[in-house]
């Protein structure tokens, strides 16, 4: 068994892995990871199942003590990830020796970090998923959430062969992003003009961004809010436009039925590029062809 | 755009891994049916790489793998369900659930604010939200929150001005022509009217939640006293909230 145990916990460490299905026509939030291209990605470089679970990090990582020795990887946000302060790099598979200490430094790019560990998890599963639930997280995945002190314990596996995914197949995480979309059902319900104004602006990642949504700035100028829609399913990758005019891109934990308007639907690459921007960086969508 | 009874208004894609399937935009109990009628029909086809559907009151969607999600095909084989759907509908039966409401005034924390707004007596709002057959139109929101309706307009009431920053968890709430049970303890912005002891979402039971889609729900009043003997009970663990289904 590999035990790890966090001595800091970092600014927000989760364990996610692809979410809870099939439960939202009870109003259970899909889940997950943020960034599904980098969480699967780093379970394949230690010969996981794509659906394990990983480790989700946010800017601010944690400092984690490994009982035993075993295998990770790391993929998604450059968060200047070093073992026994030795400068270590994301996606490949990495050697951890009995008494090593992961920590990170300086959030270099991107937002979130995915750390794979070789073996079978041991952690308490709500509706077939591991991922923290974002309603009652310490009652329904009490282990999901990383505080200080938190352990975790992996079933271990024969060691792999060592891989390295080819620099030409990492994504980047520039400052300005362009994001494909696809049109929302109500986009040939809103203002000719306001949909101009959604694919001129270049909108900045607000303050209010989390797992639920990201809120983009400033609000669409000029924006005529319509009646009151009937609340419909969302999923995340959805763009809602608030009253002000201010889109709102639902991601992992949004909640399953809206009442906004949908302007457009983010394509899944710009969804995971989405998860690795945050507050400040800059945003333009781009139509994407159906 | 024209509709025929029992036909979908329009399926539209939703993205690259979803459809939505509209019908006539409109809070209607006939027409939600509907929605849960191809929901169950669907499901019951098994669509190639369905994950979920969300049916909502007048929507239905559809989120599929990615991988495998074929659109065209897809959209052609839902609108070959279609026809069927109707003949399928007589089979589907709605659970029916009667479920208890204490209307006390510890629990009903805006009675003062309802009756003064609806100029009704707190019997006469008690006897007219217990009175009724409600459909559970949807679940959203929060897990296992369901939007009952519809109301008789005689309560309809506007939402708080300033949302309650704590909802006790279990409170019967009121809002335009719906009505709810909040599953958990979170900030709200619906009229409390009372509470309900079992529980609209419980995480350790399987299955977790109360309501589902379709459930056809009335509500019973009880006092306090009843109250926290169904509350003691579900605690101990001999009462199960099944209890609740009349039929099936």
């Amino acid at each position: 068994m590999i035990n790890l145990l966090f001595e800091k916990p970092g600014l927000f460490t989760s364990v996610q892995d692809l979410g809870r299905l099939a439960y939202q026509a009870f109003g259970v939030p899909v889940g997950g990871s943020m960034d599904r291209f980098s969480a699967k990605m780093a379970n394949t470089l230690v010969g996981n199942p794509k659906e394990s679970p990983v480790l989700e990090i946010t800017l601010l990582g944690p400092k984690i003590y490994f009982l035993e020795a075993c295998q990770i990887a790391l993929c998604g946000a450059d968060l200047s990830p070093s073992i026994n302060n030795t400068s270590i790099q994301n996606w490949e598979t990495i050697d951890i020796k009995a008494g090593d200490r992961l920590q990170f430094g300086k959030a270099k790019s991107g937002c979130r970090v995915y750390l794979a560990i070789r073996g079978e998890w041991k952690v308490q599963k709500w509706l077939d998923s591991a991922s923290l639930a974002s309603l009652h997280p310490e009652l329904l995945t009490p282990q999901s959430f990383i505080r200080k002190g938190s352990s975790l314990s992996i079933e271990s596996n024969s060691v792999i062969e060592h891989q390295v995914l080819p620099r030409n197949k990492r994504p980047n995480y520039p400052e300005l992003l362009e994001l494909g979309v696809y049109p929302g059902p109500e986009f040939e319900s809103i203002a000719r003009e306001s949909i101009v104004h959604f694919f001129q602006q270049t909108f900045t990642v607000g303050s209010k961004s989390d797992r639920m949504g990201y809120q983009l700035e400033p609000a669409i100028s000029g924006y005529k809010a319509g009646a009151q829609l009937i609340s419909s399913g969302v999923l995340p990758g959805v763009i809602q436009l608030t009253n002000a005019g201010q889109p709102i891109v639902l991601m992992a934990d949004a909640q399953t039925v809206g009442g906004y308007p949908r302007i457009a639907v983010l394509d899944r690459r710009s969804r995971d590029a989405m998860a690795q921007s945050k507050a400040g960086d800059r945003i333009r969508f781009r139509f994407q062809k159906t | 755009m024209e509709t025929k009874p029992g036909v979908p208004y329009d399926i539209i894609p939703y993205g690259e891994q979803a459809l939505l399937i509209r019908f006539e935009e409109k809070i209607d109990a006939a027409i939600n049916q509907k929605v849960h009628q191809l929901d169950a029909y669907i499901k019951k086809n098994r669509l190639k790489g369905l994950l979920y559907t969300i049916p909502a009151y007048c929507s239905l969607t559809l989120v599929f793998d990615v991988g495998i999600f074929q659109k065209e095909r897809t959209i052609d084989k839902i609108k070959a369900f279609i026809p069927n759907v109707s003949d399928n509908a007589s089979q589907l039966k709605s659970r029916r659930l009667k479920i208890p409401v204490c209307y006390e005034s510890d629990f009903a924390l805006d009675q003062d604010f309802i009756t003064q707004t609806l100029q009704m007596s707190w019997e006469d709002v008690i006897r007219m939200h217990s009175q009724n057959v409600y459909q559970v139109y949807l679940l959203g929101f929060l897990p296992g929150f369901a939007y009952l309706g519809s109301l008789p307009e005689a309560l309809r009431m506007p939402r708080k001005a300033v949302i309650r920053q704590k909802v006790p968890k279990g409170s019967v709430a009121i809002a335009g022509l719906q009505t709810g049970i909040y599953p958990a303890s979170v900030p709200g912005g619906w009229q409390i009217i009372g509470a309900c002891p079992i529980p609209a979402f419980a995480p350790q039971q399987d299955p977790p939640f109360l309501f589902q889609s379709g459930d056809m729900v009335s509500f019973e009043p009880i006092d306090m006293e009843k109250h926290l003997d169904i509350e003691a009970k579900i605690a101990a663990g001999t009462l199960h909230p099944n209890s609740w289904i009349c039929n099936e």
